[in-house]
């Protein structure tokens, strides 16, 4: 299994816009496509929870190469909060309930795009990993919130 | 200053440093260096997982994850 790459970043992109799913980039992986220079795993989508998206999703994930046998399938219909897939062309982590965030709508409300990828706010991503709490959040949380309000200012600048 | 205040004001002067290198950078190039595949213990032993919640997904972390990799609640 490689890293997730740009290219795969796009082929998302592509497939999810192809079947209509609609998802953010979250976590740290939605940080870095924003500028946030740091290092992570796989890529974590905030899948809107519907059971239409639910679907679109699943489709969009067998054009993507993902394998899914018909009970991993039938848990994704479910939507369950958290579903961590390793067996496709690269890691994926999709969140239908994330910490910290109460509503899909608000958050794509709040989204930002970055290169054409849609994004959760920083601010929403902060949120999320206040609320997760975990060590390796803990951890990153300070600078992240230093590139949060690095962030905001180059937006004011208009950069 | 106080010696905790000017660390902290150099750590802050670094990390700007890096946010604007950064900027620099095209996406493509940033992702090529963020993205860094290494094993993880466990978590990365099976192809599939689904938890009902969040929490679930928590309890389950800090009961079955080593400790140093972090996934264990504060």
């Amino acid at each position: 299994m490689g890293a997730f790459e740009y290219r795969q970043a796009e082929e998302v992109r592509a497939a999810f816009e192809a079947h209509g799913v609609r998802y953010l980039f979250i976590g740290k992986s939605g940080a870095i496509l924003l500028g946030f220079p740091d290092t992570t795993q796989d890529a974590d989508l905030f899948v809107e929870n519907s059971a239409g998206n639910g679907q679109a999703l699943v489709r969009a994930l067998r054009d993507l190469g993902f394998d899914l046998a018909a009970e991993q399938q039938n848990e994704i219909l479910r939507r369950k909060d958290f579903i961590q897939l390793k067996n496709g062309p690269f890691d994926l982590d999709l969140v239908f309930a994330p910490d910290g965030i109460e509503r899909f709508e608000d958050a794509w409300q709040r989204r930002v795009t970055a290169d054409g990828f849609p994004v959760c706010h920083p601010d929403d991503i902060i949120a999320s990993k206040q609320a997760a709490n975990r060590v390796k959040d803990r951890e990153s949380l300070p600078r992240l919130r230093a590139f949060r309000d690095y962030w905001k200012a180059q937006q004011e600048k208009g950069v | 200053m106080e010696p905790e205040a000017a660390a902290d004001s150099r750590q802050h002067a670094e990390w700007i440093a890096e946010f604007e290198a950064a900027g620099r950078r095209p996406l493509a190039m940033r992702m090529r260096y963020a993205f860094i595949h290494t094993y993880k213990p466990v978590l990365d032993d099976a192809p599939f997982r689904a938890f009902d919640s969040m929490a679930d997904y928590r309890q389950w972390c800090e009961a079955n994850l080593p400790s140093w990799l972090g996934y264990g609640r504060v």
